[in-house]
């Protein structure tokens, strides 16, 4: 059974189309990665799923039910703009969140301070929310999403404005609570992440799935077509072979994206002589690039 | 509703642990108290001194039962605290109280007593001074008119009495209290009455206005810093906006209660002090119907204030929406004067049905005189009528407008909104 299904929904706000026929299922279990760019309609889809708002038409069903009575108490949501009361407790905020999603305000407290325990903001219990850092806070509202144990975990943009360290503690939580039964749907724009945790994705662009499915299909589907080159020496003029299709510069190498049925050994042939060539290696597209050449027709952000 | 109990619960801790809400609470009574007790400390750090009382008596057979009465007043070195000046009254009262109203101005005579002829009438018992503040002096000599004209009216009725008649016989008298003044001599119960109402008119006034601006900034704030997400994520826009409002509204009636606790403690105090002149301004019923019309003007103005709220992202964008709303609470306030003087008109009584208004015109009509009790109980089913309806549409305002961010929607989207 699938945790999450939409079928063929429409959203619109005002004359913007914010979601256009939007399909998809994310099945029971599993880490979903929600991808496209800054204002594809991620958040949109995100708000339906938590029936904050509702579609046009279609129809969005969350574990099981199309409205949200009973459901909300077994999802966890992350927002993509962290919320957090600034002047209350840090324990006393997640126990009311805690609350709000039915658990005891006592339980809610004892939940609450063995997370914080764990994720060593023991001694910051009893401080007010605005006197954490930034780093702090969102592991506050990580705990806040899933102090109530929920069976599907929603998490709007998880890791933007994350240092490093914590962009680590968080996948290892994500990674944690899909291992302990719950599903997991996150949006993001940061392709690596999505590959590196992701069971399924959906990309969606101007509130369309362009692409669904597992990642593995995915890039199975784009073929080994694409080439990774590390030289020394200027390489712009790749781009203009008729063979590659993309080219995308990423500093330290290049991914080129070649033409269906183009040998690859055109692109080593052009090279020799004008590059110094250290690495020359023939991969399945990055997710990265599979992204870009869906919906970066008019330039990309992502 | 455990959903809804964690709203209220968190709303209600968040105002009622902060300091400024317990120096707004306490300011107010403590300031009362303060400013009653120099006016009663001044009666009492006064050097006492001997109070030279003229009475015109109508009736002729009055006067030397109140200077008896009087006289068992002394001071503490002794000497009798009234001198009476007894005086006929050779028809017209009137005139004599005006040759001696001199005296007063100039303070040899501390006051004039008059005695008229009709002992059933009201208004037929009066003292005029130049200072009306001193209430114990005044409770002195009108417990010595009462006791002087339940006599004579026991004479008057040569005892053929049943209980029905004895009661109306030895009913209290009433000493109307006036204020001598160059020009015009004001009643002056009247003047109480006024304090008293623009007081519970003027508290009204605030707490709904402050409440109800409370619920909008709560709202703008929870959408500023993104917990309103966090909180649709987990409950209804209904169950929040409920909470919310249910919350704040606590708090508003901690502090109503508070006041209103004080004031009776106040009133009490001053009776066991022998000056009960708080009991009729200040009964418990009155309380009463001012806790019920705080409860009931919140609800109703706190569904206009959530409206905005829910569609503003900043403090100033909401006040020009919140200007109708405090206009609508000021017509009452500053027309308080007029209902006062005319609690029985009909713009009065109009005014008192209008949900919007009727926290504060009826309480001020209740404050001045008894309303039928059937206008009070309509007053209240129209304001309940209006809650459910402003509730509903404000409801759906909520829904949508939590979530926007970015202009503010035009009035008539809003309204658009309320209706769908």
């Amino acid at each position: 059974m699938s945790a999450i299904t939409l079928k063929q929904v429409v959203k619109t706000f005002g004359e913007h189309r914010a979601v256009d026929d939007l399909s998809f299922e994310v099945p029971t279990g599993v880490i979903f990665g929600l991808l496209g760019r800054n204002g594809a309609g991620k958040t949109t889809t995100i708000r339906m799923m938590l029936d904050i708002i509702r579609p046009d038409t279609g129809k969005v069903e969350v574990l099981g039910r199309e409205t949200a009575d009973g459901t909300k108490d077994r999802i966890g949501y992350l927002p993509e703009e962290r919320g957090l009361y600034p002047k209350m407790k840090v324990r006393e905020m997640l126990a009311f969140q805690g609350a709000i999603k039915g658990l005891p305000h006592a339980e809610g407290l004892r939940r609450a301070d063995r997370w914080l325990e764990r994720l060593e903001l023991g001694v910051w219990r009893d401080k007010k929310v605005e006197e954490l850092s930034k780093g702090m806070a969102q592991k506050v509202q990580f705990i806040a999403a899933v102090l109530a144990e929920p069976e599907l975990l929603i998490l709007d943009e998880p890791f933007s404005g994350m240092d490093p360290v914590n962009q680590d503690v968080f996948k290892d939580l994500i990674l944690e609570m899909n291992r302990a039964g719950s599903t997991v749907v996150f949006s993001t724009h940061v392709m690596e992440s999505a590959e590196r945790l992701c069971h399924e994705i959906a990309l969606i662009d101007k509130g369309r799935a362009v692409l669904h499915g597992s990642i593995t299909s995915i890039k199975e589907r784009f073929g080994k077509n694409a080439l990774r080159l590390e030289f020394e020496g200027s390489g712009a003029f790749l781009a203009e072979l008729p063979v590659v299709e993309h080219f995308n510069d990423y500093g330290q190498h290049v991914e080129l994206q070649l033409v269906q049925g183009a040998d690859e050994q055109e692109v080593l042939r052009a090279a020799v002589g004008r590059l110094r060539i250290r690495r020359f290696e023939i991969v399945a597209p990055s997710l990265h690039n599979i992204f870009v050449q869906q919906v970066g027709g008019e330039g990309s952000d992502a | 509703m455990h959903k809804i109990l964690a709203v209220i619960r968190r709303e209600y801790l968040a105002s009622v642990k902060t300091k400024m809400f317990w120096i707004g609470t306490l300011a107010l009574p403590f300031f009362f108290v303060i400013i009653f007790g120099l006016n009663i400390a001044s009666q009492f750090v006064n050097p006492e001194s001997q109070k030279t009382l003229a009475l015109i008596d109508a009736t002729g057979k009055l006067s030397a039962g109140v200077s008896e009465a009087l006289a068992q007043h002394e001071l503490d070195d002794g000497r009798p605290e009234f001198l009476i000046e007894e005086l006929e009254g050779d028809g017209s009262i009137d005139a004599g109280r005006k040759s001696l109203e001199p005296r007063v101005l100039d303070g040899s005579l501390y006051g004039i007593v008059t005695l008229g002829n009709d002992l059933d009438l009201p208004e037929n018992f009066k003292l005029y001074r130049k200072a009306v503040g001193d209430e114990s002096t005044e409770d002195r000599i009108r417990r010595a008119i009462h006791d002087s004209v339940v006599g004579l009216r026991l004479e008057r009725s040569r005892l053929d009495v049943d209980r029905e008649q004895l009661e109306a016989l030895v009913e209290r008298v009433r000493l109307e209290s006036y204020q001598v003044r160059e020009g015009e001599t004001k009643k002056k119960s009247f003047a109480e009455a006024l304090i008293a109402t623009f007081a519970f008119v003027l508290i009204l006034f605030m707490t709904l206005y402050f409440y109800g601006f409370t619920i909008s900034r709560s709202i703008i704030q929870e959408k500023s810093n993104r917990v309103i997400e966090v909180l649709l994520g987990s409950l209804s826009s209904d169950q929040l906006m409920t909470g919310k409002i249910l919350g704040v509204g606590l708090v508003g009636l901690t502090q109503v209660g508070v006041y209103a606790t004080a004031s009776l403690g106040f009133r009490f105090a001053m009776a066991t002090g022998g000056m009960d002149m708080l009991g009729d301004v200040l009964s418990i019923g009155k309380l009463v119907y001012f806790l019920i019309f705080f409860v009931l003007g919140y609800f109703l103005f706190s569904t206009l204030f959530a409206m905005i709220g829910s569609v503003c992202n900043t403090e100033q964008d909401a006040q020009s929406l919140q200007f109708p709303v405090m206009m609508t609470l000021m017509i009452p306030y500053l027309t308080t004067f007029f209902f006062v003087k005319h609690p029985d008109s009909t713009a009065t009584l109009v005014t008192s049905f209008i949900p919007f208004f009727t926290p504060m015109v009826m309480m001020m009509r209740i404050s001045v005189l008894t309303p039928p009790f059937w206008q009070i109980a309509l007053s209240i089913l129209l304001m309940l009528g209006a809650i459910y309806v402003m509730f509903r549409a404000a409801a759906k305002v909520f829904r949508v407008g939590t979530l926007m961010y970015g202009k503010r929607p035009k009035i008539a989207e809003i309204i658009r909104w309320a209706r769908s």
